[in-house]
């Protein structure tokens, strides 16, 4: 039953959005039956130049996000560890963090071209962030007493760094990967909508063009079942990874 | 005592704001653009110009960045009419939108004393024809828009598969001619004032036209109205086309004046002195719209395009009736 419920409340809110649509109240032009919908979303998902159009939005955010992932997991695990490193990054994080990187996607373009290059550049920047600063803080909360420990053992700083400091920030790795996935989605799909001939936001802006909005929504209900994936396996990933960390175990 | 008299005051308040409202003109919540629209913006800048306005109808322009936003703002039911492209108008009536095209407001036409979009490629780089953008980039303001479509008209005149051959990418007007000079894309979409100043800077080429790529005059930006608004206030959209049409001609033989007063209202940002300077789209005096040219458009975005899922009959998408005599 309790498996049930996260289905039971996404049902109810299908029903009232199909309640809604059949209202009369909206023209079905602006608020498209769930019928249209996936009617739309199985044309998509039977078509193969459309799944290609997911693959090169999915490889786009997975190159961004990857970049990030060994970029970040690096800076972050550095900046937690050592008090001169974060002297000298801390401001920058933490100054520009709330600046709406979308925002410098023209500059992008110019330095890094109008494919697919500028986008994941721009899906790398915008992940770094909670990469960095989640794994930078799992860093600096390692337990004294394990490197402590570790040093009375003879244990070298590198061995310390990999045998100690690295699976205790695991879990919090692996949050700011959690955190960064659904962000390297939305950010390719905004710059593909912005300036792309291909991929799923284009796919969007093209429907949207047409007034195709039961089409527009097939493509978005695509990319939320892209996203769902993803995170569904980075948490079968991170389960596996750090074992003894499992999500279920806070909860009582 | 105290209370009857409030009671009388509420009553009396109540009936004469409804006898104001009834005596209100019929308000027009009008969705504008922000190119090429200079009759409409003028109607708002200098409401000395529109005799009608404010009697037999009151006039609300709202600024819209795309046509697609202006349509769904329609459909919301927070607009009554508006500007958009001829051909996004068989876009929306293709999808079974309740809208009419009831007057031209300019046109693509080739001659001198005319502006039609071009399309322009480094000076000195390798493309010399469209045909030489294969394998290369072509950049637009937006998907299925206007510039969209003359685009693929010029690839396809030169034997060139758009999406296959040649990449399509949208793109802000402002920064196409960077974006051509630097490499970043082989050619792009130009209209004034951006034109004007990129051609004064150096280094671009034409390549070719709207109108070359189409191959006929055409119709560009247009009014439209919706289907319930033109049935329940036939008398306002007509005293509204009088005012436009007189505006027009103002405009017309008035050029740098209207100009002028456009810049000063706030409508036009571009410096005044680069504004004056440049040149205009064809405007029809009578803002008569020219149909065939619509209707060949139309048979272009179905079978050439596949833009369009089924025909559209062009003539059922206009009415011409609420122009002046």
């Amino acid at each position: 039953m309790r498996r049930l419920a996260p289905f039971a409340l996404i049902g109810a809110l299908l029903l009232g959005w199909e309640i809604a649509a059949r209202s009369g109240l909206w023209s079905p032009l602006l608020f498209p039956s769930l019928m249209r919908i996936g009617y739309e979303f199985g044309l998509f998902v039977s078509r193969t130049d459309r799944l290609i159009e997911a693959w090169v939005s999915l490889h786009r955010a997975l190159g961004g996000f990857a970049l990030a992932a060994v970029v970040g997991v690096v800076v972050g695990m550095v900046m937690g560890r050592s008090a001169l490193v974060a002297g000298l990054l801390d401001p920058l994080f933490s100054g520009t963090y709330a600046v709406p990187k979308l925002a410098l996607f023209p500059i992008f373009i110019f330095v890094f071209g109008i494919g697919s290059l500028s986008k994941v550049a721009l899906v790398f920047l915008e992940c770094l962030y909670p990469i960095v600063i989640i794994t930078c803080h799992g860093a600096r909360s390692v337990n004294r007493v394990l490197i402590w420990s570790a040093q009375n053992t003879g244990a070298s700083r590198t061995e310390i760094l990999r045998r100690v400091v690295l699976p205790a920030t695991a879990p919090f790795i692996f949050a700011g990967f959690r955190v960064a996935l659904p962000v390297a989605l939305i950010v390719v799909i905004m710059t593909e909508m912005v300036s792309s001939a291909d991929g799923l936001g284009y796919q969007v802006i093209y429907a949207m063009s047409s007034l195709k909005t039961d089409r527009m929504l097939a493509v978005v209900v695509a990319i939320a079942l892209l996203g769902w994936l993803l995170d569904k396996a980075l948490a079968m990933l991170r389960d596996r990874l750090v074992y003894w960390e499992k999500l279920e175990t806070y909860y009582v | 005592m105290k209370r009857s008299r409030l009671v009388a005051f509420l009553v009396v308040t109540a009936f004469s704001s409804f006898n104001v409202a009834a005596q209100e003109p019929p308000l027009i919540r009008f969705g504008r653009g922000f190119a090429a629209e200079e009759q409409v913006w003028l109607m708002s800048a200098r409401p000395d110009l529109t005799p009608n306005q404010g009697k037999k109808y009151q006039l609300k322009q709202i600024l819209f960045q795309a046509n697609p936003e202006r349509f769904q703002a329609f459909l919301a039911g927070e607009l009554d009419g508006g500007t958009a492209p001829g051909l996004a108008v068989i876009f929306a009536r293709a999808q079974g939108v309740d809208m009419k095209i009831v007057a031209s407001i300019c046109l693509e036409a080739a001659g001198k004393e005319w502006f039609s979009t071009t399309y322009m490629v480094k000076d000195d780089g390798p493309v010399r024809s469209a045909a030489d953008l294969k394998g290369g980039t072509v950049g637009v303001v937006g998907i299925k828009t206007a510039t969209d479509l003359w685009a693929r008209a010029g690839l396809l005149n030169a034997g060139v598969v758009p999406d296959k051959d040649t990449k399509i990418f949208p793109m802000g007007f402002p920064g196409m001619g960077d974006a051509v000079r630097t490499g970043k894309i082989n050619a792009g979409t130009f209209v004034e004032p951006f034109y004007s100043a990129e051609v004064a800077r150096g280094g671009l080429r034409k390549l070719f036209t709207a109108v070359e790529a189409v191959g006929y005059d055409h119709e560009l930006l247009d009014i439209w109205f919706g289907g319930k608004f033109l049935k329940t206030q036939p008398e306002a959209v007509r005293a509204f086309l009088a005012d436009y049409v007189a505006v027009t001609k103002y405009y017309l033989a008035n050029t740098a004046q209207a100009k002028r007063d456009l810049h000063k209202a706030g409508f036009v940002r571009t410096p005044l002195e680069i504004y004056l300077k440049n040149a205009d789209w064809k405007r029809d005096p009578n803002a008569r719209i020219d149909v065939a040219s619509l209707d060949r458009l139309s048979k272009f975005m179905l079978e050439k395009l596949q833009w369009l899922e089924k025909p559209v009959t062009v003539g059922e998408m206009i009415d011409q009736g609420y122009l002046p005599r």
